[in-house]
């Protein structure tokens, strides 16, 4: 019976194998089923092209001082066109360097999302775990705050928030932040829910295991690769998002970021000078487009349903 | 019952009930009535087989002993001496005159599993394990057999460190795994494999009783018999206790050595596997084995497979419950005006002009029809065949009255569970006699 057992479909025997390394081996095989989809690796290329240009800003452009955030004015050569020597994109009617804008941005759109993602995941995945784990009166409660917050669309009422707080591009975070968390928690609540009920769960109480034990081995680790996906996808939603309300004039006037930048060319698309609006929208709709490829990638390669197949 | 071995086990009438919620305040509007006052013990050493249809309550009862629900009612003890059992039925018997309070009182305090806490529940825990039917989904995807299997020695500190992962391969060989298995995810073996990763997690922490919630019903027929073989010798070399849930009777014939029948969360039958299947006496443990098409030569074979559906457990039929499909029903099984409703399926207008009806009990009824006609309907339907015989014999009183008709039953008690000829219990009005 015991030779019966080991020789049952399993691959080849292997002693050297070590917790580890095991570990290690399924995550370079998630990564690799990751990079099996061209259209995700293109977005990925995007995506690791929009990162380095964040991280690399200092580099690549001297930093305007003393606030490296606000847009450098060279009010001499205002309007240039693309090609001009020193501004290699032009500049705005206003003197500011649109390459400038265009790299500084991709780093006040990292530091954005990456804010906001992270405040909105932890906020949701906390508020979802009550909800799903207690269950009853709270879930009912949290759940309708849930349900008013997905009644009014993100957009509006991102700016609606961001018009009450007053135009700052905290306020665009905090506002984004308060439209986003809803979504997490509803995901974070509903796999709880479902992951709760497996008979895993089941056999750690009968163990002995605390309910914190319980949350953070079994429950949290099994739940927690929609709220990743959905995370992914956000990261280009809120530059999206973000864009539009500094583009509305919701942000700090001057500062280099994408929706500012656009505002500030869009005077000049009448008389010609397309150059000012059309490179920063480029970069919304590129690190938009490459997140959403991205995400997708992730959805069908961690999707719970497609988990046994690995 | 052996006199000189311990009783693992003693369910005393256990009750468990589920609220039924509706609305956003979630209010109770109903129970379901899952376990209904059951009574069984297990002794050490020796496999106790629950069989019933789905929904009887047979996983409830596995759930409730091995602490995953609280009870409604009832007490459930975990390891009696003898001795203690014997005081515990005494005090049953004469709950006014108490001889040994003290021994009574120790019994509660360090036996009731849903009065124990803290470090005695946690020990309880560690004698009281489960196997589960879906190998898929009580395994965590994300963890490696090493760490499924060693978790629960980590979680009461059995051992060191240092001796976790041998004490886990140790476990493995037991169920006929190996070392090399140990650093794999779950998902990498087939079903029995998968089943004995969980008997191995479940014989971790040396436990004296395990629960087996139907662990082969998803196996195949050949990994079945390995799964059973395993867990029969498991039971020789370390004298553990099974309680075993399921509804194969061929399987519990093989494992058990006493069986527990239920229907709609109460036991109609107990008694010794032989006895139970030489001889059953309840109506519907013969129709139980008659359905199970390998053993069909051993019964009746009048018995035909079961018809009409169970009833709903929110309302269970008073008197013996099985009479709603029971082939052999009597006069005195304790029909109700329920019955009558449930009987009236097939004539969909008669139901729909019923208007209102007035039942201040199960077994007296005015129903309001729409016109006077329904309600003669209502008596010529109850004339017809479309009701069983002994039902009709059972109603005392049917009067049309206008709009109206009353109706009434005798008042039946729930039957009894009485020891028949063989030795074994069995709830029916028939073994009453």
């Amino acid at each position: 019976m015991k030779k019966n057992a080991q020789n049952a479909g399993i691959d080849e025997v292997n002693f050297n194998d070590s917790a580890f390394k095991v570990r290690l081996k399924r995550n370079l095989e998630i990564l690799s089923n990751v990079l099996a989809n061209p259209t995700t690796v293109l977005g990925l290329i995007v995506v690791i092209f929009m990162l380095a240009m964040a991280i690399f800003a200092p580099v690549i452009t001297e930093p305007n001082t003393p606030d490296p955030y606000q847009m450098p004015r060279d009010w001499k050569a205002a309007r240039s066109a693309p090609l001009t020597p020193g501004h290699i994109l032009g500049t705005t009617n206003r003197g500011g360097d649109v390459f400038y804008g265009v790299v500084w941005g991709a780093r006040t759109s990292l530091k954005l999302s990456i804010l906001v993602v992270t405040l909105t995941v932890v906020l949701g995945v906390v508020i979802g775990s009550v909800a799903g784990i207690v269950g009853g009166k709270v879930d009912e409660i949290l759940m309708r705050i849930v349900d008013v917050f997905l009644s009014i669309p993100e957009l509006i009422f991102a700016l609606a928030i961001a018009a009450i707080l007053g135009p700052s591009f905290t306020n665009i975070i905090l506002a984004l932040v308060i439209v986003f968390w809803v979504k997490y928690a509803r995901i974070m609540r509903a796999q709880v829910i479902r992951i709760k009920q497996r008979e895993y769960v089941d056999a750690a109480k009968i163990m002995g295991a605390s309910k914190l034990q319980i949350y953070l081995k079994d429950i949290l680790p099994n739940s927690f690769s929609p709220v990743m996906v959905q995370a992914t996808l956000d990261m280009g939603n809120i530059v999206l998002v973000g864009a539009t309300l500094s583009f509305i004039g919701l942000s700090e006037a001057g500062i280099a970021e994408w929706g500012v930048l656009v505002s500030e060319g869009q005077a000049g698309i009448s008389a010609g000078r397309w150059w000012a609006s059309t490179f920063p929208g480029l970069m919304v709709f590129l690190w938009a487009l490459a997140f959403n490829l991205v995400g997708d990638g992730l959805r069908d390669v961690l999707d719970p349903r497609t988990e046994t197949k690995r | 019952m052996s006199n000189s071995k311990n009783t693992i086990l003693s369910l005393r009438n256990v009750k468990k009930h589920f609220p039924i919620k509706e609305g956003v305040f979630q209010n109770v509007v109903g129970q379901v009535h899952a376990v209904d006052g059951v009574s069984f013990d297990i002794g050490a050493g020796e496999t106790v087989g629950l069989v019933g249809e789905s929904g009887c309550g047979k996983t409830t009862i596995g759930r409730c002993v091995s602490g995953l629900e609280p009870l409604t009612n009832g007490d459930i003890f975990f390891d009696l001496t003898p001795e203690k059992l014997l005081a515990l039925e005494d005090f049953e018997k004469h709950q006014s005159e108490i001889k040994n309070k003290h021994l009574i009182d120790e019994i509660q305090s360090t036996s009731n599993i849903s009065k124990i806490e803290g470090d005695d529940f946690y020990n309880y825990r560690r004698n009281c394990q489960m196997v589960f039917q879906d190998s898929f989904s009580s395994l965590s995807p994300r963890q490696l057999v090493s760490d499924i299997v060693s978790r629960p020695l980590k979680i009461h500190k059995v051992c060191a460190d240092n001796e976790l992962i041998p004490r886990t391969i140790e476990l493995l060989e037991q169920v006929g795994l190996g070392k090399q298995h140990l650093y794999r995810f779950p998902h990498q073996f087939s079903g029995g494999q998968r089943q004995r990763i969980s008997i191995a997690r479940a014989l971790a922490l040396d436990p004296k009783l395990i629960v087996l919630d139907e662990p082969t019903s998803a196996l195949d027929v050949s990994v079945q018999a390995q799964i059973l073989n395993l867990l029969h010798d498991l039971q020789k070399q370390r004298g553990l206790s099974y309680l075993f849930i399921t509804h194969n009777l061929s399987v519990i014939r093989h494992m058990a050595d006493k069986i527990v029948v239920m229907y709609l969360g109460k036991v109609v039958e107990a008694g010794k596997t032989e006895d139970i299947f030489s001889n059953p006496q309840h109506p519907y443990t013969k129709a139980l084995l008659a359905a199970s098409p390998d053993l069909s030569e051993d019964v009746m074979s009048d018995m035909a497979a079961l018809d009409g559906p169970i009833p709903d457990p929110a309302r269970p039929p008073q008197g013996c419950s099985f009479r709603t499909r029971c082939p052999v029903s009597r006069t005195e099984c304790g029909w109700e005006v329920d019955d009558i409703i449930r009987r009236l399926e097939h004539h969909e207008t008669l139901i729909d002009s019923i208007k209102s009806v007035h039942q201040p009990d199960a077994f007296n009824a005015k129903l309001t029809f729409e016109t006077s006609l329904s309600a003669i309907e209502l008596k010529d339907v109850i004339g017809t065949n479309d009701i069983p015989k002994q039902m009709r014999k059972a109603i005392k009183k049917i009067e049309v009255d206008g709009n109206d008709v009353n109706i009434s039953f005798d008042p039946v008690q729930t039957v009894p569970l009485v020891q028949s000829d063989n030795g074994s219990l069995s709830r029916c009005v028939l073994a009453n006699k």
